[in-house]
């Protein structure tokens, strides 16, 4: 049996922004949608913030009733509602992944209307579909199985007729994640900065103008769809890298590339936002 | 083992990597001497994370988009149909 003790930090190293990840992630790993692992050893480095995320809980991170890796524990009662005709559960349903359904299937088909009619299509498959589904999954995992078969069968019918860049195309993309004008090209400090960030006190993102958050959304919609997807899934709705991963049906190294390509070019879109701010005041 | 150190160039292509704790101990430290040095990739990763927290922000702000009322009705028509069925 494994020790009930506080769970380990993962590196000890001491960051105080790990922790604010940890806090911002906290309600996430409450709510049990964080395995024990990723508190432990989180990819995202919850490390000392995990700890007190769970000493706050009073629980610690062995307690097997916070295992969120085994979530389709919890889809039993919904399942049963949504086999007996319970209308509600459905609509919550519906309600909960339309629009996390519509950012997926928009990685694989050429328009907005072609996503909505695979998010349709979907749902129907789950309505129809449900009496046969034996939980080997979470019904979310089987959902998004259905609708990314759905997506992809559609988009390659596309492609036929109009091509546009695929998930394929975008991975091989060779794209700087900073514009290459602005290292030294040669000499002794080649590579090195010469046109470095402004150094500047940082403010936090709270007060920063919602028109600042405004600012990055835009940078967002104009990213190619599977960067799009990845950065509103991590970024915006706080999931776990796992969790894309699985969602999303793309391995651990895709799922970094395509965040890093889609975090740097918010991160420049940032930069201006901020350069701007400065010549203003 | 000690590896050649990071440049600038070089530490902007791995800092995602080194944010998601996906590098080995190596990597990892070389990256980190690199940062302990340069106050430029300091201000780099400064603004990633700002860039991070302020998307979170949005996420938390902006209600998320329900579905057209026509399709949300039309899957609730089938459903009602189906399971009734």
């Amino acid at each position: 049996m494994r020790s009930r003790g506080p769970p380990r930090c993962w590196t000890g190293r001491r960051n105080a922004l790990r922790c604010r990840t940890a806090v911002e992630l906290s309600t996430h790993y409450l709510e049990g949608a964080l395995a024990p692992d990723e508190l432990t050893c989180c990819p995202q480095g919850l490390g000392d913030g995990g700890c007190a995320v769970a000493s706050a809980s009073g629980m610690s991170g062995d307690d097997p009733g916070l295992r969120a890796d085994d979530e389709s524990s919890g889809d039993g009662a919904l399942v049963d509602a949504l086999r007996r005709g319970d209308e509600t559960a459905f609509a919550s349903l519906v309600d909960r992944y339309y629009d996390t359904m519509l950012r997926v299937a928009r990685m694989h088909v050429a328009t907005r209307e072609a996503a909505e009619d695979v998010v349709q299509e979907t749902l129907l498959g789950v309505i129809r579909g449900i009496d046969h589904f034996e939980a080997r999954s979470s019904l979310r995992t089987w959902m998004f199985r259905i609708l990314i078969n759905q997506a992809k069968t559609r988009g390659e019918r596309e492609r036929r007729t109009r091509p546009f860049s695929s998930f394929a195309a975008e991975l091989e993309a060779d794209e700087p994640s900073v514009d290459p004008d602005r290292f030294i090209a040669s000499g002794r400090w080649a590579g090195f900065w010469a046109l470095p960030p402004v150094g500047r006190d940082l403010p936090e993102a709270r007060v920063l103008a919602a028109e600042a958050g405004d600012r990055l959304v835009g940078a967002i919609e104009a990213l190619p769809p599977t960067q799009r997807t990845v950065i509103t899934l991590r970024d915006v709705k706080g999931l776990s890298a796992a969790e894309v991963c699985e969602l999303l049906d793309i391995s651990e190294a895709n799922q970094r590339v395509l965040l890093h390509r889609a975090r740097s070019k918010t991160r420049a879109t940032l930069e201006h936002y901020l350069d701007e701010r400065v010549e203003v005041s | 083992m000690r590896q050649p150190p990071v440049r600038c160039v070089e530490f902007v292509e791995s800092v995602t990597d080194w944010m998601e704790d996906a590098l080995g101990d190596g990597d990892r430290l070389t990256l980190e001497e690199h940062l302990a040095i340069c106050p430029h990739c300091t201000e780099y990763v400064g603004q990633l994370r700002l860039a991070v927290a302020l998307l979170r922000e949005v996420g938390e702000t902006v209600p998320r988009t329900s579905p057209p009322p026509e399709a949300r009705a039309s899957l609730l028509d089938a459903f009602r149909h189906e399971r009734r069925a």
